[in-house]
């Protein structure tokens, strides 16, 4: 059964429940080819337990959920790369015997030439040859047999800015030419890479859309003055959810005047203006509401 | 002492591999001061002399008396067979911390913390956040002047982190001279000062709006500006209507949102509205020295911009990527790109992919195709 | 120093598997040793046959406990009853004047049993003439040898086994091989067949060793051997897979491993007999794998045992092979297909297979 044109992930109100707690509840999304769609949310908002759906290795209490148009199955992995947040390499196997054991799970011949900065480790053992180094072999490891969809967990953690950069670059060419990928994250930078989020609390699908669709409209109010401690303090002392950035202080979810009521208590002055909220911004409110 | 805690030109080695060369972080009192790179860059080296676990091969280290350190390890440092209150008495006790003195720093930090609740929960069942939050609280129990954090937020959702942020900052805004490692660029951008370490080496330091400023070389942007400002709206609308087909494997919705998206960066490319008229820009040359922002391509060369370039002002992330080719380029021998510095791993194996899959022939065959809708 | 040591009582309350450690494992010690360490053996299984048969049985007390007598049967019968475990001892009478000539079999392969045999025969005034089979110098070696091999693979089977297993869990690589083409029964055949191979080697290394360096005899059926072998190997290695499942670290996996191992030393009957152990704690012994493959491993190597005589035992131990493995087997597969909670699922499906077709 092939059925080119249907979405490379499809969840239609899929559920699931373990014993009396709903770590899923009724969540809807899709993957379409060549698209980066990040997966955002608190701990426990459930993103573990759809991505562990997508992958197989649960079955939905409730709902269905279609890879390439048909239900998972031991097929539908072979069109499946995933990077674990554990990278899930062997420590105790060299750099060749990793890619040439994976190589062989999905029937390939062995990666005749490595990228780069991996050229020259195939002998050593991959516990040895760094954090980085592992994250980018791992990345290999899942691309080798061409997937269709790319599940990434926390792809980037741990790796430097320069790393990362080079990281989000396969990414996006396994995007530009067709690749469906499905990313979780914890940071704003790399869900800014992504064509569409979905946004997840408490089991529950919160928002999804672009980074602008998700912010929308709502606004956040940047203070500047000199003195940022003493208006940060005064402002939390206010209750509001005030935050520092660099030297300024930010307060989300807080209309103008309230800021500037509670600085003026303080008797402090400041420059006090209205800006776009961030999506961090956003996605904080979004889920203490929900 | 004054307030200005810190490690001056300290280098640490261990055995042949030189951990820190001769890194210079001051952490002043009242402020954040952030320290980035990747695992193994030489963070918690550094962090681990501020707190005297190891000793300087050379290099000066001014800190306060140990009993006014506070220090949270990576592995943050709770104990997790013990209870959220059982914690606090632990250190409490080990600092002898007591009576009414501790009962009023417990509500405290427990209540900003957001573990007023739960102090009999057992630390290893507290989520991520919740166990960080602890840490931190602990770390800070004894009010200490110099506060030395390695990884706070590593593994803390993004909710938790706003607030775990929150209480790093009242630290600071308390007096505290806090020194923060953090593998990521957006936390660092926060920071009053940031130190961007690589393989135990200054990549560059000093406040963000410095770091940015001073980025080395020019850093430009790539995309089809014009085109996206003319096709973007087009496509939208042909997404609203549904139809999202297929274009050579790459849908429509996704080519209007890179699209779009460069046309909303376009306020950030110096020289602002002198821009508007100016053809596409062509696709990166250099893959060793470009890479990805969301749809974007960002290259850089080292040297002042050229003759025609318009040179994008670098936010701290491409600034520090900056920093990283400049150094890798000083090092591999005065800028000359040797072929061996190319990271590209996609082209591992057979991905039994076109090999036009090539960065260049995408984007160009993109760009043609706008051209033709538009 | 008062904190560091408050704290660390309270975390080791916490830690259950280190608590049962420190109070569990003194208990089997105390109670194994106190009760099961006894190589005084007071009774002996005896035989008489022969033609003054009925006399001498009558004449026999402890620790001879007479179970049979049979004037009709001669010496190939008393040995026969020796080799299949019959009896500890069979004596066989002589036709001669005042029971002249009598020959008392003794199975060197029950050491301490053997070794009262003799001293009891010896302090009767030497009328009787004391035969050891099996082990005639009443050899330690003799007996450890093939107790040995069992223990050697409950190490290997148990402990090596389950670090292994829990490695791949704790590393992620588990759920990597989850998420890859094989079929569950692949990863576990291909997980397990090392191991499995592994400690057959070592069995057969030990054994060639043991009668090498020891002179230990294999006087039987290599074949029932390699049955017995094969099955006690499933048991412990199936112990070893069901350790992993349960266990994060593999810390936990090697404390478990050890709480498994421990009483399978002490009362599995291979330092002390069964027979003399308190009744109160000789039916541990009698749950354990390692005791039935030693009354095999002895049971052929020393006394060439036939596979009928040895039919409880290879019973036992496949019945406990098939339970343990296919719970280990079945805890595995847990962890590599997902649990299929509903089946109404297909059902769902056409709807979005049509809006899919419709895109």
């Amino acid at each position: 059964m092939s059925t080119p044109d249907a979405p490379l992930v499809e969840v239609e109100g899929a559920t699931r429940r373990f014993g009396s707690f709903t770590a899923v509840d009724n969540v809807s999304m899709r993957v379409e080819r060549g698209e980066i769609v990040g997966l955002l949310g608190a701990n426990g908002a459930g993103k573990t337990t759809l991505i562990k759906m997508v992958l197989g290795l649960i079955a939905p209490t409730g709902g269905t959920l279609r890879l390439f148009g048909r239900e998972p199955s031991r097929q539908t992995r072979r069109q499946l790369g995933y990077v674990a947040q554990g990278l899930g390499l062997y420590a105790d196997l060299t750099v060749r015997e990793n890619l040439a054991f994976v190589a062989e799970a999905f029937g390939r011949p062995r990666p005749s030439e490595l990228p780069g900065p991996l050229r020259g480790t195939e002998d050593r053992l991959v516990g040895e040859i760094g954090w980085g180094l592992q994250r980018q072999l791992a990345f290999v490891a899942a691309l080798g047999h061409g997937p269709k969809l790319l599940v990434l967990d926390e792809p980037t953690s741990g790796v430097d800015p320069l790393a990362r950069a080079r990281l989000w670059d396969t990414v996006h060419e396994q995007a530009d030419s067709g690749t469906g990928v499905l990313v979780t994250t914890h940071y704003m930078q790399e869900a800014q890479q992504c064509d569409r989020l979905v946004l997840m609390s408490r089991g529950r699908q919160v928002a999804a859309g672009t980074e602008k669709d998700i912010i929308g409209p709502t606004t956040a109010v940047e203070v500047r003055t000199d003195a940022w401690a003493r208006a940060f303090d005064a402002l939390i002392d206010a209750g509001l959810p005030a935050t520092l950035a660099g030297r300024h202080v930010r307060v989300a979810d807080t209309a103008l005047p309230r800021v500037g009521e509670a600085l003026e208590r303080a008797g402090l002055r400041a420059e006090v203006r209205q800006v776009p909220a961030t999506l961090e911004e956003r996605m904080t409110s979004i889920d203490r509401a929900a | 002492m004054s307030g200005e805690w810190g490690a001056y030109g300290v280098t640490v080695r261990f055995g042949r591999t030189t951990a820190l060369d001769d890194v210079t972080l001051e952490v002043p009192a009242g402020q954040v001061t952030a320290l980035v790179g990747g695992d193994g860059a030489g963070k918690t080296t550094l962090l681990r002399t501020l707190v005297g676990v190891v000793p300087p091969d050379s290099g000066t280290i001014s800190v306060p008396a140990l009993r006014d350190i506070g220090f949270m390890p990576t592995a943050s440092g709770v104990w997790r067979d013990l209870s959220v209150d059982e914690n606090v008495d632990f250190v409490a006790a080990a600092y002898g911390l007591r009576g009414a003195e501790l009962r009023g720093r417990r509500a405290e930090l427990l209540e900003a913390a957001g573990l007023a609740g739960v102090g009999d929960r057992l630390a290893g069942q507290l989520s991520g956040g919740m166990r960080q939050k602890l840490a931190f609280s602990l770390a800070m129990l004894h009010r200490p002047t110099l506060l030395v954090l390695d990884e706070p937020s590593t593994g803390v959702d993004p909710v938790s982190r706003v607030d775990l942020w929150r209480l790093i900052a009242r630290a600071a805004a308390d007096g505290a001279a806090v020194a923060m490692a953090t593998t990521y660029l957006d936390e660092a951008e926060r920071a009053a000062a940031v130190l961007v370490l690589d393989e135990g080496r200054t990549l560059a330091y000093g406040p963000p709006e410095k770091v940015t400023a001073q980025a080395p070389g020019t850093v430009t942007v790539s995309v089809a500006r014009e085109a996206a400002r003319l096709q973007g709206a087009a496509d939208r609308d042909s997404r609203l209507a549904g139809g999202e087909a297929n274009h050579g494997g790459v849908s429509v919705a996704r080519e209007a949102a890179r699209l779009q998206g460069a046309a909303d960066r376009d306020s950030r490319l110096a020289g602002g509205e002198a821009n508007h008229g100016s053809p596409t820009t062509a696709a990166p040359v250099d893959r060793g020295y470009s890479w990805r922002r969301g749809h974007e391509f960002h290259t850089w060369h080292p040297g002042p911009p050229g003759p025609g370039e318009r040179p994008l002002e670098p936010d701290m992330e491409d600034a520090v990527i900056a920093a990283a080719l400049a150094d890798r380029a000083a090092r591999a021998g005065g800028g000359a790109r040797t072929g061996e510095d190319r990271e590209d791993i996609a082209d591992a194996g057979p991905t039994g992919r076109d090999p036009n899959s090539d960065n260049g022939a995408v984007r160009a065959e993109a760009a043609g195709s706008e051209g033709r809708n538009a | 120093m008062r904190a560091m040591i408050f704290k660390e009582f309270r975390e080791l309350r916490r830690d259950r598997r280190t608590v049962a450690m420190l109070i569990v494992l003194p208990l089997v010690l105390l109670v194994g040793f106190g009760y099961a360490a006894n190589f005084n053996v007071s009774h002996l299984k005896t035989d008489v046959v022969g033609p003054q048969a009925q006399k001498v049985a009558a004449a026999l007390h402890q620790p001879f406990d007479v179970e049979k007598v049979a004037p009709g049967q001669g010496a190939p019968q008393a040995r026969e009853r020796l080799r299949d475990d019959k009896a500890d001892v069979v004596v066989v009478t002589g036709s001669g004047k005042g029971g002249a000539g009598t020959v008392a079999y003794i199975d060197g392969s029950n050491l301490f049993a053997a070794q009262k045999a003799t001293g009891a025969l010896a302090g009767a005034g030497g009328q009787v003439e004391a035969k050891v089979l099996f082990n005639p110098d009443l050899k330690t070696s003799w007996i450890m040898v093939p107790a040995l091999i069992g223990l050697i693979l409950t190490f290997i089977g148990t402990i090596i086994t389950s670090i292994g297993m829990v490695r791949e869990r704790q590393s992620g690589t588990l759920e990597q091989l989850a998420v890859m083409p094989f079929k569950p029964s692949d990863v576990i055949i291909g997980k397990i067949a090392p191991y499995f191979l592994l400690a057959a080697l070592d069995m057969i290394v030990v054994t060639v060793l043991g009668t090498l360096l020891f002179g230990v005899p294999f006087q039987g059926n290599a074949g029932v051997f390699a049955v017995g072998g094969a099955l006690f190997l499933f048991v412990v290695l199936g112990v070893g897979v069901l350790i992993s499942t349960v266990s994060q670290t593999q810390g936990q996996a090697i404390q478990l491993a050890m709480m498994t191992v421990m009483p399978q030393i002490i009362f599995s009957g291979m330092f002390f007999p069964l027979a003399s152990m308190a009744a109160g704690v000789r039916w541990i012994g009698y749950l354990l794998p390692l005791t039935y493959f030693n009354m095999i491993s002895q049971g052929i190597m020393l006394r060439g045992a036939s596979a009928a005589s040895l039919w409880l035992p290879l019973l036992l131990l496949t019945a406990m092979a098939v339970v343990v493995f296919s719970a280990a087997v079945l805890r595995f597969r847990r962890d590599l297909a997902p649990s299929r909670p509903s089946t109404g699922r297909a059902t769902a499906a056409p709807p979005q297979a049509a809006e899919a077709g419709a895109r």
